[in-house]
């Protein structure tokens, strides 16, 4: 994977929008590494990872034409297609989920309790992630975490609560408190 | 409350709806005063669009080949499907229903009866001794398919394409490409049963051959009105995704009463 601009990743979407399959490989030459990277945080799986990136791939083939109404900078507008896939396939395998998130709960939990923060990867970034991750750095990391958690799985306080078996006021204090400091941060950049 | 004139408050609940931890009775409400006030709508807007850049902060890694050969596979499917019903669009011909296939079924059947009626007298009369021709017939009789369903699978100029028998004794279907239709190399037909009210379901996937037989139920077929061949992928596709090509044969399925 390679970074290339926001300016060249517009034209291949552009070009996806007039059905030129040739973009379409290109599109997911530049960004599947990254959008992979994605649907396996938010899925916790690589199987249903790897469906979610096929789905958002074929959702991009067929909906190209209205990118550009969305106003968004491509892997924002990208991102957004895979994390809805990647819930897509969480709900579906619901069942299997209860036992996944053993899984989960023990990887987070390491990161949670240790002193290395979770590291966030800023290749093919917008502007926008950059003001973002800025004021994600500032924030002490089980902070950050908690927060990145909530967004990308879509998680309630007592879901999170209960995913990482910390009790619910500590969830909600640490939400509360990161977002605070996000507001607070975000606000320099508005 | 006027939720617009207090900044503060409104900042915070924007960024805790964007992030999803606002539940309940006060999404809801939040909601309906950004449905009301454009200010509340601007805020929740501006940070779903702060916040959709967690999306962009993950580590990279490396997906297995074979996803970008299924998409590959399923975006030419689409466009084959495309191009076809564009080709369909621009032809003149008659849009043809399933039943079209009737009359070509009772057609090939009267055409069978009457073969066999002919092969049963000119055996009988090449031959003098009839005991024996009765016992051979009765032999070839138990080993016969017994045919308890049939299909004439059209294409869309409702030429015949495909002939398709169900044996319940032998619990297998038959199929027989009666047009010069053959698929590409990379290219699987697949026949699927198009229950009423039902999604379709998967019979199996065809190989390239002239005559190919396929195990199925009498569960499979009972009660299914119709069946259709897609063009799929090579090596076909999940029964339960259903067919992702163009359907390029169809016809009802017939209960043999005889």
């Amino acid at each position: 994977m390679s970074n290339i601009p926001d300016r060249s990743l517009v034209s291949l979407i552009d070009r996806v929008a007039i059905r030129d399959e040739g973009a379409l490989k290109g599109l997911y030459d530049h960004t599947s590494g990254k959008l992979y990277g994605l649907a396996l945080r938010v899925t916790g799986h690589r199987e249903w990872a790897e469906d979610a990136l096929q789905e958002t791939f074929l959702q991009v083939w067929k909906t190209a034409a209205d990118y550009r109404a969305s106003l968004s900078p491509p892997m924002a507008w990208l991102g957004l297609i895979v994390r809805s896939r990647a819930l897509d396939q969480l709900r579906r395998h619901k069942a299997e989920r209860e036992h996944l998130t053993d899984e989960l709960d023990d990887v987070l939990a390491d990161t949670l309790e240790g002193d290395s923060a979770n590291p966030m990867d800023t290749s093919l970034a917008s502007q926008q992630a950059w003001a973002l991750h800025q004021c994600l750095t500032r924030l002490e990391h089980k902070q950050r975490e908690v927060v990145s958690l909530a967004y990308l799985r879509d998680l309630s306080h007592g879901e999170l609560a209960q995913q990482l078996k910390l009790p619910l006021g500590t969830v909600k204090s640490w939400i509360r408190r990161g977002l605070d400091q996000l507001r607070a941060c975000m606000a320099h950049f508005a | 409350m006027d939720l617009h004139r207090h900044p503060e408050l409104l900042d915070r609940l924007a960024a805790a709806y964007a992030l999803g931890t606002l539940r309940g009775g006060a999404r809801r409400r939040f909601e309906a005063l950004a449905r009301e006030h454009a200010p509340v709508r601007a805020a929740a807007l501006l940070w779903q669009s702060r916040l959709v850049s967690v999306n962009e902060l993950q580590t990279p890694a490396q997906p297995a080949p074979a996803v970008w050969t299924r998409i590959d596979n399923l975006v030419r499917a689409e466009r084959d499907r495309t191009a076809m019903d564009a080709a369909r669009q621009d032809s003149p011909a008659v849009k043809g229903g399933w039943w079209r296939s009737l009359p070509l079924w009772r057609g090939a059947s009267a055409a069978g009866a009457l073969s066999a009626v002919v092969a049963v007298v000119t055996a009988v009369g090449l031959r003098d001794d009839l005991g024996s021709q009765i016992g051979q017939l009765q032999a070839q009789l138990a080993t016969t398919p017994q045919v308890r369903y049939v299909a004439v699978l059209n294409d869309e100029q409702s030429s015949a394409a495909m002939l398709v028998t169900f044996d319940p004794k032998q619990q297998r279907l038959t199929l027989q490409r009666v047009s010069g239709f053959q698929e590409a190399a990379d290219k699987s037909l697949q026949l699927w049963a198009l229950p009423p009210g039902g999604a379709p379901r998967s019979l199996g996937v065809l190989s390239n051959e002239q005559l190919l037989q396929l195990a199925a139920g009498e569960r499979d077929v009972s009660g299914v009105p119709a069946l259709a061949i897609s063009l799929e992928p090579l090596g076909g596709v999940p029964s339960e995704r259903g067919p992702t090509g163009p359907v390029l044969f169809k016809g009802a399925l017939i209960q043999k009463m005889l």
